[in-house]
């Protein structure tokens, strides 16, 4: 092929990406996007088969060729570890995200203000020994614009003005909130008795039929609302009412005439010149032969681990890059971040709970102990964690959901699981976790993946501000869940880390992070990345609609920058 | 993609006697009662359709602890698994899920990986080979791969008649 020179060049075409591509391919850019997965058909996921997604998901195409490998300290081993994100096909991710797209709190953004400066964390007696706190260089007001589209454009559905501590919003929700259900109806009763505030959780899933109207992108077109079919977390929706860039953005961009989507494309070093300035991308093509893209702009939209993988792979023998692209912090792979989601269980003797109507993101939710929200003086930690209703789920995935005392297996599980599987019921907490210098991804001596690069390697594990703060969630968590009338309450309180961020935090000081205000690295003005990696801190809730915000940003930010592209 | 492969082409990857010993330890995972066991919703089928494709890996895990199970069995109790009680049958699967078996570090894991594939037989969607007739889902009240739910049946028995995907005739697009 003769060598052009794309205007940008976007790596992986998931959320980001997705976004990315519509809105600079729209304004007549010419854009090319690796993606490294193959293009979904809808065939794939029609028969909402749980043993293929949730089972046997080491197996799927989409996760087996791009593990991880994982330990939880320097000097141990690290063990391959598939992971069903990244999920590797077009669309990314959200082809099977649950879809709970609350917007970060205000205060979510100034940790370093609203907590130490501010003698907060003083006061709480947290001990901060080890983490690494910085704010964020932008502000709720910067993206609150920008969370309005990604809502309009994909459809939320959710009821403004219910959650008191929600930052403040110009436009409400496109559509109503999703159907209640019997567990969503029990925990608005037991928080209300417990004097807490009760949501619909905003969700990325159709609650009515939609298309966005003017002024938002009416291009996009109209999708079907949600039956309630409850095969939702993990598998793709087989009437896409799921907010999904492969049937929002993606075809968009695609009927521009201007994107030029290259899938089953890897893309494994990002070039750079004797400047400093990167000039395009090497890849392999889908038959594994090596290829180049020259581009004026290249936008890193894959996952936090490839993020931090590609930088390091892309380092140059002498120079300002010998630590890795976009590097000379020292920063790629530092303070990566995951929730530790600890869960909070209920039998009901007397209510049919039927968890497996869905979907898990039609769930309310209280955020009294989110954040900043109540009182942390004594309490030895700082910062909370959203709480909700979750427990969607097919009886193969559901187990080892057992009350402690109860056999895992014989006629003690069977009476068990065939009295109680319609009628349990779970509340998840979403403690957020603190930077921590020890957590990191790195290139994993040893392990490599089938194209021979190195796997990313990541190393993680919660410390102390993270074990006081799931001890506490786990404990509201059973509280509520006995106001619920549950006849039995047990609790799972060890977090398990889940939905990743961090790796290219964005900040003010070039030289303790990777990127500003506008995704752009500090090192490299025509190289940018989106997504999770870039947050220098995360929150109580899933990253998503973030992500989404910053992706709408730094596209308005790309497209001011005329002279790029003259 | 591999599901649709995974179908029913293969020959057994287990030997009879293997499949005996399975049958046996899968019956005490999940008995018959007044109602179907494992054997009867086709577990045993979905095991070995499984290790003869997808895990296919765990072929030799299968085939070291099964053998270990006759071992422990006889040494312990005097006789083959299948030829044991189903009390005593469970005290030697017990001593499999603690780790309990001296020339066997790999029991508990082989315990917990025959549990999961013995639910995953009884509870799968029957395009693996067991769930047959929807058994399993009908003995907990779920009714399958449903489109959708047009009603929350909060509080209410779901009385829909289970559903199982016809995977050949799912939607092309």
């Amino acid at each position: 092929m003769a060598q052009s020179i794309a205007d940008v060049c976007i790596v992986g075409v998931g959320c980001t990406g997705g976004i990315l591509a519509k809105e600079l391919s729209s304004s007549g850019l010419k854009v090319v996007g690796f993606e490294r997965g193959p293009a979904p058909k809808k065939s794939d996921y029609a028969p909402r088969d749980s043993i293929r997604f949730l089972v046997r998901t080491e197996q799927l195409e989409w996760v087996r060729h791009e593990p991880t490998t994982t330990r939880k300290k320097a000097g141990e081993a690290a063990r391959l570890q598939y992971r069903t994100s990244p999920l590797n096909v077009l669309g990314g991710a959200l082809l099977h995200w649950t879809g709970q797209v609350s917007r970060y709190l205000p205060g979510d953004f100034k940790l370093y203000t609203n907590e130490i400066l501010s003698g907060n964390a003083e006061r709480a007696g947290a001990d901060l020994t080890g983490y690494d706190i910085i704010d964020w260089p932008l502000s709720y007001d910067d993206l609150e614009p920008y969370y309005e589209r990604f809502e309009w454009e994909f459809g939320v559905s959710g009821h403004a003005g219910t959650n008191p501590f929600a930052g403040p919003r110009k436009r409400g929700y496109p559509l109503p909130p999703l159907r209640h259900s019997a567990r969503m109806e029990l925990f608005a009763e037991a928080c209300k008795q417990l004097g807490y505030h009760p949501y619909d959780t905003p969700a990325g899933i159709l609650s009515q039929p939609y298309r966005p109207p003017p002024p938002f992108d009416t291009r996009i077109r109209e999708r079907p609302a949600c039956v309630y079919c409850g095969h939702c977390n993990f598998y793709g929706c087989h009437v896409h009412a799921k907010a999904a860039t492969l049937y929002t953005t993606i075809p968009v961009a695609v009927e521009t005439g201007n994107f030029d989507l290259r899938t089953n494309c890897k893309v494994f070093r990002v070039n750079s010149d004797s400047v400093g300035r990167v000039t395009g991308v090497s890849y392999f093509d889908p038959d594994g032969q090596v290829r180049e893209q020259r581009a004026r702009v290249v936008i890193l939209c894959a996952f936090m681990f490839e993020h931090v993988r590609l930088l390091l792979l892309s380092k140059t023998d002498t120079g300002r890059f010998a630590k890795g692209l976009a590097n000379t912090s020292g920063y790629v792979g530092r303070n990566i971040l995951a929730h530790g989601d600890v869960r909070a269980m209920g039998l009901f003797g007397a209510f049919i709970i039927n968890g497996f109507i869905g979907p898990g993101s039609a769930a309310m939710r209280i955020d009294d102990f989110n954040g900043n929200n109540f009182d942390h003086a004594g309490l030895g930690f700082i910062r909370g964690g959203t709480i909700g209703t979750s427990g969607d789920g097919t009886p193969v995935t559901r187990i080892d959901v057992l009350p402690p005392g109860v056999r895992s297996w014989g006629q003690e599980f069977k009476e068990y699981y065939t009295r109680y599987y319609t009628r349990t019921m779970d509340l998840n907490m979403q403690p957020e976790t603190l930077p921590h210098k020890a957590n990191r991804v790195d290139l994993d001596p040893r392990h490599r993946d089938r194209w021979g690069l190195p796997l990313p390697r990541v190393t993680f594990d919660f410390h102390q501000n993270e074990h006081r703060l799931q001890k506490f969630m786990a404990g509201v968590g059973e509280k509520i869940m006995s106001a619920t009338g549950a006849d039995k309450v047990w609790t799972e309180g060890k977090g398990r880390p889940n939905r990743w961020a961090g790796g290219t935090r964005m900040g003010a000081d070039p030289k303790s992070s990777i990127v500003n205000e506008h995704c752009q690295t500090h090192d490299v003005p025509n190289l940018f990345i989106v997504g999770s990696s870039v947050f220098p801190t995360m929150s109580g809730y899933p990253p998503t609609a973030t992500i989404a915000a910053l992706s709408y940003r730094t596209a308005e930010y790309i497209l001011s920058q005329k002279q790029w592209f003259a | 993609m591999n599901s649709n492969k995974n179908k029913r082409q293969s020959s057994k990857a287990l030997t009879r006697t293997e499949a005996r010993t399975l049958e046996a330890i899968a019956e005490r995972i999940f008995p018959k009662t007044d109602t179907p066991g494992a054997v009867e919703a086709g577990a045993l089928d979905y095991i070995n359709l499984a290790l003869a494709g997808d895990y296919a890996k765990l072929l030799p895990l299968y085939r070291r602890g099964l053998r270990a199970v006759d071992r422990h069995a006889r040494r312990k109790l005097g006789a083959k698994f299948m030829h044991l009680d189903a009390e005593q049958k469970d005290v030697i699967l017990a001593d499999f899920e603690a780790g309990e078996v001296s020339d066997f570090k790999a029991a508990p894991e082989f315990f917990k990986t025959v549990r999961y594939h013995v639910f995953e037989g009884v509870f799968c969607e029957p395009q693996y080979g067991g769930n047959k007739d929807m058994m399993g889902w009908r003995l907990v009240n779920f009714p399958g791969q449903q489109f959708g739910y047009p009603d929350p049946y909060i509080n209410e028995r779901v009385d829909l008649p289970p559903i199982a995907v016809d995977y050949e005739a799912a939607e092309e697009d």
